[in-house]
């Protein structure tokens, strides 16, 4: 439609062939790799990773550098795990509800945090990671403290009629739970970057004085912007909790769940749509299967490399180098 | 009928009042040149009318409402727009992206896109001469086209009161001519028109009525001819611009 023609530009949205392979080679994954159940871990957390990146972006590609997505990652996983063992309500149920949760702490943190930007903003924000964690390490009626959430229940088959989709039985079938929820996500994130809602993020990032003069009420679309990444970051960590059905503060609040999204967004590219999501795919399991049996210790040194080399040589990330657009 | 009211309105910075006590009125479809030397206060009286700073003293009243508390967001959907000294393109997006924030934004908050609204910001480039550049990133224009850009963009907000903030510095003899029927058309379709213009190369041509400034406070208004034969203002004004050319 004619609407969606504008936007691309500014964001270059994907150019048909990559999407499309990338979608067949992971569709064909379970099938390639049937025997071997590591390689589809791997695949499953960098999918997860991505989702991660794709949340993270529709912040950061509105201008602002979140360093305390763990922050909304945990208190999904947390009042996700919570609500299926006490009241032993359904995964199915508490994975939507702790994405609430995710987007209620970030109202708490928009509302906060509404003034500042750039580093400030930042560093906001890896300091409200403190918060819930401290929370969650402390209340322990409700959290089990440093012991940590175990026993938690995976995900139930789906049956319909006949039919019978088993979801947390088996590897492939974790996996291909988290591809089609990285789809969603790819889905939902691109319809925001071509809606006018996404013209407003763009527009304020580019120039915010300008963006509210022509009418932008800059800190509410941020504000929703900021609410739309946490319920996403906090469905990726109740989604990720049911996975491994078991968690402990330390696991999910984690340094590791605050940094590889940013990491992963800058190095596929901030003003592109699937950028973040391919620096997921490429980097995560390069650094499990290349770097992790080489170097054990250090293996995460690998995306200090990586950063730093995209930063010097491909401003536009991945994604921007493959498109060859200035 | 009274478009814009200010009344005792002054803005302090620290020690320093860059506005001082200004009474001034605006009528509805007149176009004032707002003039005065470096530093006299212009660009600091269209920050405060379009909220992008709050007054120390005095009152806003635009169409009859107290807009002094109002955000700038709010103040361009009640009908006012405005361009900027040093112009503020949204760098990365296209020229027609650029002009359909204002179209899409500029007066209530809609988030069904309208298949019209591409059509119009191809026309007001048009308009404005960037026909040719819809598709280039605004970051790429000159500076006098971002100045022509800024324009376009408020312009598609449709304001009622429009605030030009030396939109033809720097322009050429032909670009000035152009602005000066661009700023007739604009009055015709009804709209209200401030116009800061330092090196008189606009406003003396489209004023209806000047409005002199100096060190933040009024020191003429009137009819262009009888501004410009002011003592004070030819003081204030000439005399420092018979300065620029000396030096
Ligand atoms: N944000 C600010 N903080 C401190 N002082 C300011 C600020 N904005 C303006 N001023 C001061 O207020 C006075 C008026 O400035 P203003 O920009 O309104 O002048 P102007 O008439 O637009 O001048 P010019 O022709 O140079 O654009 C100047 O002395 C300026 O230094
Ligand atoms: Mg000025």
């Amino acid at each position: 439609m004619e609407r969606a023609a504008p936007t691309k530009i500014a964001l270059p949205g994907p150019d048909r062939a990559i999407p499309v392979l990338l979608l067949l080679g992971l569709v064909l994954l379970p099938f390639l790799a049937r025997s071997n159940g590591y390689v589809l871990q791997v695949f499953t957390h960098a999918l997860l990773l991505a989702t991660l990146a794709l949340a993270w972006n529709i912040l950061g590609a509105g201008g602002l550098v979140s360093l305390g997505h763990a922050a909304f990652f945990g208190v999904g996983a947390y009042s996700s795990g919570i609500l299926s063992l006490r009241p032993g309500l359904s995964p199915w149920l508490t994975i939507p509800v702790g994405g609430l949760f995710g987007a209620g702490l970030a109202v708490m943190v928009g509302l906060l945090c509404r003034r500042l930007r750039g580093a400030y903003f930042a560093l906001a924000t890896l300091a409200f990671v403190e918060i819930p964690r401290v929370v969650t390490d402390n209340w322990d009626g409700l959290t089990r403290g440093s012991l940590g959430l175990v026993g938690l229940p995976g995900l139930p088959a789906l049956t319909l009629g006949p039919w019978r989709v088993e979801i947390g039985s088996s590897a492939s079938a974790s996996y291909n739970l988290v591809l089609s929820y990285a789809l969603v996500v790819v889905f939902l994130v691109a319809l925001l970057w071509r809606s006018n809602l996404g013209l407003a993020l763009q527009a304020a990032r580019e120039e915010e004085t300008a963006a509210k003069a022509v009418g932008i009420h800059v800190d509410r679309y941020r504000l929703l912007s900021l609410i739309l990444s946490a319920f996403l970051t906090g469905t990726s960590g109740a989604i990720y909790v049911h996975l491994t059905r078991y968690t402990v503060p330390g696991l999910v609040y984690s340094l590791h769940f605050s940094a590889v999204p940013v990491i992963f967004a800058m190095c596929g590219g901030r003003f592109t749509i699937l950028g973040p999501a391919l620096a997921a795919l490429v980097l995560y399991p390069v650094d499990q299967f290349l770097f992790h049996p080489l170097l054990p210790a250090g293996h995460e040194f690998l995306y200090g490399l990586f950063l730093i080399l995209v930063v010097l040589f491909m401003p536009g990330g991945f994604w921007g180098a493959l498109r060859r657009s200035p | 009928m009274t478009l814009l009211h200010l009344e005792g309105l002054g803005k302090q910075f620290g020690e320093v009042w860059a506005l001082r006590d200004l009474d001034f009125a605006l009528e509805e479809g007149e176009v004032v040149g707002l003039v005065g030397p470096n530093g006299a206060g212009k660009t600091t009286l269209f920050n405060l009318i379009s909220g992008r700073i709050k007054p120390t003293t005095g009152s806003i009243v635009f169409a009859g409402q107290d807009i002094r508390a109002l955000e700038p967001h709010a103040i361009c959907h009640l009908g006012i727009g405005r361009t900027f000294q040093s112009s503020r393109p949204f760098p990365r997006l296209t020229v027609v992206q650029n002009v359909l924030v204002g179209r899409v934004f500029g007066k209530e908050v809609r988030f069904r896109p309208r298949a019209d609204d591409l059509e119009t910001a191809r026309e007001l480039l048009e308009v404005v001469g960037l026909g040719h550049k819809v598709d280039t990133p605004a970051g790429y224009l000159t500076p006098s086209e971002q100045r022509r850009l800024d324009l376009a963009r408020a312009l598609a907000t449709r304001p009622r009161l429009l605030l030009l903030d030396e939109v033809a510095a720097g322009f050429s003899p032909v670009a000035i001519k152009q602005a000066v029927d661009l700023v007739r058309r604009v009055q015709e379709r009804g709209a209200t028109l401030f116009v800061i213009d330092h090196f008189l190369n606009l406003s003396l041509r489209v004023s209806n009525r000047l409005l002199a400034l100096d060190q933040g406070e009024k020191v003429a208004e009137g009819p262009p001819p009888e501004v410009m034969r002011n003592r004070e203002v030819i003081r204030a004004y000439l005399g420092l611009r018979h300065e620029d050319e000396n030096d």
